[in-house]
């Protein structure tokens, strides 16, 4: 009895199977791009609130279109995913095995600095363009990978746009606080120097490790020394964690600036009226432009949470220079390469070019304002006016 | 003046947490030799269940950690008989015991885990509680982590008080110091190892209940309580419920005031440190007599 039962079985699923196959080989063949990117580990909430969600979005926008025109052939896009648990072991693994075992036509960056200062060289060796937007590292840039573009502007970058913005507002001294990996020694390394440069003192510096759950120690200690500006190189939880402790603590500097996380949906909901006046890393709103709008508003519609004010924007404009590139030149992948580097691409945060790595991009510095991430740095980006001093912790 | 009472209240408050996630491993550890390295997970899903019943109603976190209590110490039950039971039957020799348990332990942390990835996704999580700042004598302390102080300890005190007191309490007790013993003036092992780990969880759901007040969470909030509990156990001596109360209190304490006179980088460095000192000078821990 059990023998014809999975008999049955069997020749159900080799039935259901063949189906599907001949259901698929009707249309073109896909575009087959891979990637591995962290849906558990430190990194997940990072990807999942800043990346991931734009390559499903746009995966699922491109073949409700139909698919990309490949040479007047109409092709869907196939995503093949990996979760890379937050491991850089497994994350090369996994991109070596799809780029020489799968053999994907294309693929698309992991998240944050250490992953994608993992995966570059890899992606350079095998002749993948990529278009990574969330890799901060000038080292990455130096390299001079030529698959490799970076879609964010580099700390130096950044860091002398919040520099500019805390001298032109009279800010005479500033405290930081740094993370200790990658993303915050190099922003600290570029931030040091922009300051001095204006003539800013440090008045306190201070490290801290991933995953800290108590700064107030630190923050004391920097509320005594009372600066005009507090500057935190954070990441999302110790971000939300240093703008607890200061309003704990009673500490509310002119001007309250922190790193990544501060662009998240979640830091107003968390924060509530207390966001209002704290400025951060961000590059875009919804009054940036009306294609900023349709894809803010197409990320809520598909998957009931905003997009980041900083880098998802970033990562849909990777996309749609792919996909512009993919449309002009075709499936070559060094094709692909010549067209990302050379020329002004149409995208969502603007026309953008690359010189080497390198996005051609001004640094920004968002604040929240009326309860709206906007960005308020320099001018002729700004969405919204400059509030300083920042107002009281409610 | 002002900033050492900071900065001492500042470490029981971490302490407070510390502590409570380590009496429960502890009581799981001392009485059953159950090293549940994911223990930390329980605690994350304690953390997402009063989250996620606060997003819902709207009610104050609090009202939901005696039903959390409750859930828990069923879930410990469960486990306790699909996993550990079957394993204390096949595996008579206590190093053998630990090593697996160890081992199964691993198992239910990835299990624990990717459930909460499949049912909450992996996005940082937060609410709004009690956040306003309250002040005495010039030494300010949002509310929400004065209350969860407040739960840590009562919870904290309320087992020891069980423990001390009761004859349920007794009876794990004289399990701890001599399980032979016990079983000879005849306490029921079989009810009282389920029972126990039941408890445990418990108290790493109500940890993550008051943490869930305080900070946002993430499916992998877990690991990094274990790791400390493990370190406060050491200081507080295997199998000494009130040993880990102190010890927890202590090492926040310990990492406030170092972190303010060295750096926050070297948190792991002073646990560390603590942790080898005593292992050095006092190897059956602070407390133990």
């Amino acid at each position: 009895m059990m023998r014809v039962l999975t008999f049955a079985l069997a020749m159900a699923f080799v039935l259901a199977g063949a189906s599907l196959d001949t259901s698929a080989q009707s249309d073109a063949p896909t575009i087959k791009i891979g990637y591995a990117i962290s849906r558990t580990g430190p990194f997940a909430p990072g990807a999942q609130a800043t990346q991931e969600p734009s390559y499903i979005l746009w995966a699922e926008q491109v073949n409700a279109a139909g698919g990309i025109n490949v040479k007047g052939q109409k092709r869907k896009v196939e995503l093949i995913s990996y979760d890379d648990r937050s491991e850089v072991e497994t994350i090369v693994r996994t991109f070596e095995k799809l780029m020489v075992t799968d053999k994907v036509d294309l693929i698309l960056p992991p998240w944050g600095s250490t992953a994608n200062f993992a995966v570059a060289p890899l992606a350079d060796k095998h002749g993948y363009p990529v278009l990574a937007p969330t890799a901060l590292s000038m080292k990455l840039v130096d390299m001079k990978l030529p698959y490799f573009f970076s879609m964010l502007p580099q700390p130096y970058v950044l860091m002398a746009a919040a520099a500019d913005m805390l001298a032109a507002n009279g800010v005479k001294t500033v405290a930081v606080i740094y993370m200790d990996d990658v993303f915050g020694l190099e922003n600290i390394a570029a931030f040091e120097p922009a300051v001095k440069a204006k003539g800013i003192e440090i008045v306190d510096k201070k490290s801290y490790p991933l995953g800290i759950k108590d700064l107030s120690p630190v923050l004391r200690a920097i509320k005594d020394k009372n600066p005009d500006a507090f500057v935190g190189l954070t990441y999302p939880p110790d971000t939300i964690l240093a703008s607890k402790q200061s309003k704990e603590i009673g500490f509310n500097p002119k001007v309250f600036f922190t790193a990544v996380g501060t662009a998240f949906p979640l830091y107003k909901q968390v924060m509530g009226p207390d966001s209002d006046g704290v400025s951060g890393i961000g590059s875009w709103s919804v009054k940036t432009s009306p294609a900023a709008k349709a894809f803010f508003d197409a990320h809520v519609k598909r998957f009931q949470k905003e997009p980041d004010r900083w880098a998802s924007a970033h990562g849909w404009a990777g996309l749609q220079i792919l996909q512009a590139a993919i449309e002009k030149v075709g499936m070559d992948r060094k094709a692909i390469r010549e067209y990302i580097a050379s020329g002004e691409h149409a995208t969502i945060i603007g026309p953008v070019r690359f010189k080497g790595s390198e996005i051609q991009f001004p640094g920004t510095v968002s604040q929240w304002v009326g309860g709206d991430f906007e960005v308020v740095w320099p001018a002729n980006r700004a969405t919204a006016k400059l509030s300083i001093p920042k107002p009281a912790w409610k | 003046m002002r900033l050492w009472v900071e900065l001492i209240v500042s470490g029981f408050i971490t302490g407070g947490i510390y502590a409570l996630v380590a009496m429960g491993l502890n009581l799981q550890y001392g009485l059953m030799r159950i090293l549940n390295v994911s223990h930390g997970e329980f605690l994350m899903l304690g953390a997402y269940l009063v989250y996620w019943a606060h997003l819902v109603t709207h009610l104050s976190p609090f009202v939901f950690l005696p039903p959390l209590l409750v859930g828990l110490f069923v879930i410990g039950l469960v486990i306790h008989r699909l996993c550990f039971r079957r394993l204390a039957e096949t595996t008579p020799e206590v190093e053998a015991f630990e090593a697996r348990s160890l081992l199964v332990g691993f198992g239910l942390m990835f299990v624990v885990q990717n459930v909460a990835l499949l049912v909450w996704g992996a996005d940082l999580r937060g609410y709004q509680y009690l956040s306003r700042t309250v002040s005495v004598a010039g030494v300010g302390f949002t509310a929400n982590r004065l209350v969860a102080f407040a739960g840590a300890i009562g919870l904290g005190l309320g087992l020891i008080l069980v423990l001390r007191a009761t004859l349920l309490g007794r009876a794990v007790r004289a399990m701890m110091q001599s399980p032979t013993g016990a079983l000879l003036v005849g306490i029921d092992v079989r009810r009282l190892h389920p029972a126990v780990f039941g408890v445990g969880l418990a108290l790493a759901g109500a940890a993550g209940a008051l943490l869930s007040m305080v900070f946002e969470i993430s499916p992998s909030m877990g690991e990094p309580y274990t790791v400390t509990a493990l370190i406060v156990i050491a200081l507080g001596g295997f199998g000494s419920v009130t040993g880990s109360l102190l010890g927890g209190l202590l090492l926040g304490v310990v990492e406030a005031i170092g972190m303010h006179l060295t750096s926050p980088s070297l948190k792991m460095v002073l646990s560390y440190g603590v942790f080898m000192l005593v292992l050095i000078t006092r190897p059956n821990g602070l407390f133990v007599r």
